[in-house]
């Protein structure tokens, strides 16, 4: 019963609430459910800094992802098709591929504004980081898991290797291409805002909101905002598992 | 137009230092234009080697496949393949495979669509067209895997024990549906099997090949008219002789058992 | 039984901070040279010498964060800018009370040396760095936009970490930058930039550092919060009597050359006189500003400070 489900967490979170009122947690180490209700209302109303209101952060952050996560997809799955095809090419990228893989994103800051400046650019590097590695990584594994005799049966239809590569190489990976997008996806989302702590240029962004609410001090609109991270999260994963459901249809 | 292999061989190269492997050894035959050839021979001899060959999807260690009296170039599309495991493209759907090599020809897409409703009517797959080969049975798996081969009219259409996967009935039934195409269409057909009702039942020869290194042992000519009566006394005596034969192969030598018999099945 | 009741006991003490002999848990900023008589008090043992015992309990990067660690409770006295202590106290996130200034002006706009702009005004559509909202810089950048009739909406304003704007400013990133001292100096001596105004400039006297001391700390430990206070009165006397001295230690903690240093401090005001009239000010921008909400300004200006504090402490 949908009721039930709702039961648990409406409970903790009228526990939660009770004891901030009486003060057994304080309001500034974790403010009441209330507070950040109304925290959130200020977020969207009055704005973090003010006059910088919540649904700008929000799109400039999706810019943000959105730009880095379409730029790493471009490369990443085109070549993944190439190194999952090529056991060549895979052997030459692979090891540049492991040894940069591991290196955090975040790492990677300084250099990204020395090369891209403070804007748009370096957070997109960033994201593009984050999101190329499991991209990359799914794809060559999808390309990898295709059986080979759909490759032989393309051959004897007279497919040459162009046919092959976009007719069987790229279908076939596409689920696991799927599961690196979505990998990707969450992994450029927590880098994102990370990213926008040490400062962005237009002076818009989620990161950047929840950094400039913990200079003000205003710990209520900090988990507001951190809410709505999560929230974002969420839906954009739901997004890439619709797609993807629909795009697998025969499985 | 005639297909003649000329003293095929094939080696595999030996694993890790070891001998290699001679798999097919001085195959030699000739196939006309409209014949129904299979294939018959113990497990592991080289059957499915020799088509892939054939079909160009490996080299021959020497000899020649000539059509017409010409090397076939790799990818050759004088000829057409029909695998033991269907497969069928999972991500198309059953118009989409059978449409699949018309594509990679160029065809426009409403003359693609005419010539593959055409098969689903043949092939009687009406009302799958949109299905994927993931919510068909075996049989009609198979039944889309031959419509995507044939639809290309290939000049020799290879088939590597396409009823293998499928229960005894159904296997019937396709033996029957497949029968019935080729009689009105007349392509010419080498068709590898174990079993040797099926070769006796579908074929104007059945070609006889040793164990490994396969070489060939015996050729039969079936000269009965169609459709065959299996349990009929013609077709009694060319499967004993048949399986006489086979049980000479196996029997013969290296002490591999009688349960080289799981080898061919008789329906 | 009676051990386990000990044992309890230690711990409660232990965590309602009656624990016996505790040394005092000091917080500053890195490299901001208006600390400095934070360090000469370290480095001149004036604390032990007023007998209370300091251990340095974080260095931070900035004010906000330093407010922060009070609101964990990890510190007992803090050396931070006057706008991040009051925006926690007013949004009720650390509970302190501002005993002594530390510093008056000591802050800068900065511009490329080369560049185009020479004045507060040509900053319009430009960008510029301050190290944070709600910090003293940013209100004396508003301050000086507004002396020259400039509204803030006219200037791109971001938020950079004073390290990151020298860098910024050399690769043309921004077009200029307000920052504490020592990194307009050391902008100065590197040949990347200018001044263009000094806190002198736009606000004479204006309070930038104080120290700020828990408040519960204050009324368990009311001695060493005197003797505290007292050894900061000794140290800025020391850097007025003792520049090249005060000189070398500010080098040694900033970690900085010493041109810049020299440079840097030409332009700091040592003082522990609190400014109410400055603090009202601060109060009002950031209320006007949005960032804290105080209805009545006075009492929260009573709460919040005790100019009377360093009288008090002279033994």
């Amino acid at each position: 019963m949908k009721g039930e489900r709702l039961l648990i967490p409406l409970l903790l979170l009228a526990i939660w609430q009770g004891l901030s009122l009486i003060h057994v947690i304080p309001s500034y180490k974790l403010p009441s459910p209330l507070d950040i209700l109304l925290g959130l209302k200020d977020l969207a109303v009055v704005g973090m800094p003010p006059g910088y209101r919540l649904h700008n952060h929000i799109l400039y952050s999706l810019y943000r992802v959105g730009y880095g996560y379409a730029a790493a997809c471009l490369i990443a799955i085109p070549l993944g098709l190439l190194m999952g095809w090529s056991p060549k090419l895979l052997k030459m990228i692979r090891p540049i591929v492991e040894v940069v893989r591991p290196i955090p994103p975040l790492a990677w800051i300084p250099l990204a504004i020395l090369w891209f400046g403070l804007g748009l650019r370096s957070a997109a590097f960033i994201i593009f980081l984050g999101v190329f590695f499991p991209v990359l990584l799914n794809t060559i594994a999808g390309v990898l898991s295709i059986n080979p005799i759909l490759i032989e049966a393309a051959r004897t239809l007279q497919g040459r290797e162009r046919h092959i590569f976009f007719k069987v190489l790229f279908p076939g990976a596409v689920p696991s291409i799927f599961v690196g997008m979505r990998i990707g996806i969450g992994i450029g989302w927590m880098t994102l805002v990370a990213a926008e702590f040490t400062g962005v240029k237009e002076g818009y962004g989620l990161g950047y909101m929840i950094m400039t609410a913990r200079d003000i001090q205003r710990p209520d609109e900090i988990v507001a905002g951190m809410l709505v991270i999560g929230m974002i999260g969420l839906l954009i994963d739901i997004a890439i598992r619709a797609a993807e459901s629909m795009s697998v249809r025969w499985r | 137009m005639s297909l003649v292999l000329s003293g095929l061989s094939k080696n595999f190269p030996g694993e890790g230092g070891s001998e290699a492997v001679a798999v097919l050894e001085d195959i030699r035959f000739r196939v006309e234009e409209g014949e129904f050839i299979s294939i018959v021979g113990p497990s592991g001899c080289g059957k499915t080697t020799l088509l892939r060959i054939i079909a160009g999807l490996e080299e021959a260690s020497d000899g020649k496949v000539l059509l017409d009296g010409k090397e076939l170039p790799q990818g050759s599309k004088e000829v057409g393949m029909v695998f033991q495991e269907y497969a069928l493209f999972p991500w198309r759907t059953t118009l989409g495979n059978i449409e699949f090599g018309l594509e990679v020809k160029g065809i426009n897409k409403k003359k693609r669509r005419a010539g593959a409703m055409e098969y689903i009517r043949t092939f009687d797959l009406n009302g799958f067209e949109r299905r994927y080969p993931a919510e068909l049975s075996g049989g009609m798996k198979q039944r889309v895997a031959i419509a995507r081969t044939l639809i290309m009219d290939p000049e020799v259409v290879l088939m590597d024990e396409p009823f293998g996967a499928l229960d005894s009935q159904t296997r019937n039934l396709l033996q029957q549906f497949l029968l019935h195409i080729w009689q009105k269409r007349r392509d010419t057909i080498l068709f590898v099997t174990h079993n040797v009702d099926e070769a006796v039942f579908l074929s104007d020869r059945i070609v006889i090949l040793s164990k490994r290194p396969a070489r060939i042992v015996r050729t039969f000519d079936v000269d009965l008219p169609r459709p065959r009566d299996r349990t009929g006394a013609e077709c009694n005596q060319i499967r004993r002789d048949i399986l006489r034969v086979l049980a000479e192969e196996t029997g013969a030598g290296s002490g591999e058992t009688i349960f080289s018999q799981d080898c061919f099945t008789i329906s | 039984m009676k051990r386990l009741a000990l044992f309890l006991l230690f711990h409660l003490l232990l965590f309602t901070g009656f624990a016996y002999g505790g040394p005092v848990r000091i917080a500053y900023l890195q490299s901001d040279v208006h600390q400095l008589p934070c360090w000469v008090a370290i480095d001149k043992k004036l604390f032990d010498k007023e007998g209370a015992k300091v251990e340095i309990a974080g260095i931070f990067k900035a004010g906000p964060e330093l407010m922060s660690g009070f609101g964990a409770g990890a510190i007992d006295v803090g050396y931070v800018g006057i706008a991040p202590a009051t925006t926690a106290v007013a949004n009720r996130t650390a509970r302190i009370v501002v005993l002594a200034e530390v510093n008056a002006e000591g802050s800068s706009v900065v511009v490329k040396r080369d560049g185009k702009v020479r004045a507060i005004p040509d900053l319009v559509g430009k960008s510029v760095a301050v190290p944070g909202y709600a910090t003293v810089q940013d209100f004396l950048f508003r301050r000086a936009l507004s002396k020259y009739g400039v509204s803030p909406e006219q200037v791109n304003i971001i938020v950079l970490k004073p390290p990151e704007m020298l860098g910024a400013l050399r690769t043309d990133q921004i077009d200029g930058f307000i920052a504490w001292e020592p990194y307009p100096a050391k902008a100065i001596t590197t040949g990347v930039g200018r001044t263009i105004a000094t806190s002198r400039d736009i606000w004479k006297d204006h309070p930038c550092c104080v120290l700020a001391v828990d408040e519960k700390f204050l009324e368990n430990h009311p001695e060493e919060a005197r003797a505290v206070v007292r050894a900061h009165v000794k140290a800025i006397d020391f850097i007025m009597k003792h520049h090249e001295e005060a000189v070398k230690i500010a080098v040694k903690y900033t970690g900085m050359d010493e041109a810049s240093i020299r440079l840097a401090m030409t332009n700091v005001k040592y003082t522990p006189v609190l400014s109410v009239e400055g603090e009202k000010e601060y109060v009002e921008y950031l209320t006007k500003m949005k960032y804290i909400k105080v209805d009545d300004v006075p009492a929260f200006v009573a709460r919040f400070m005790r100019p009377g504090f360093i009288r008090d402490t002279a033994k």
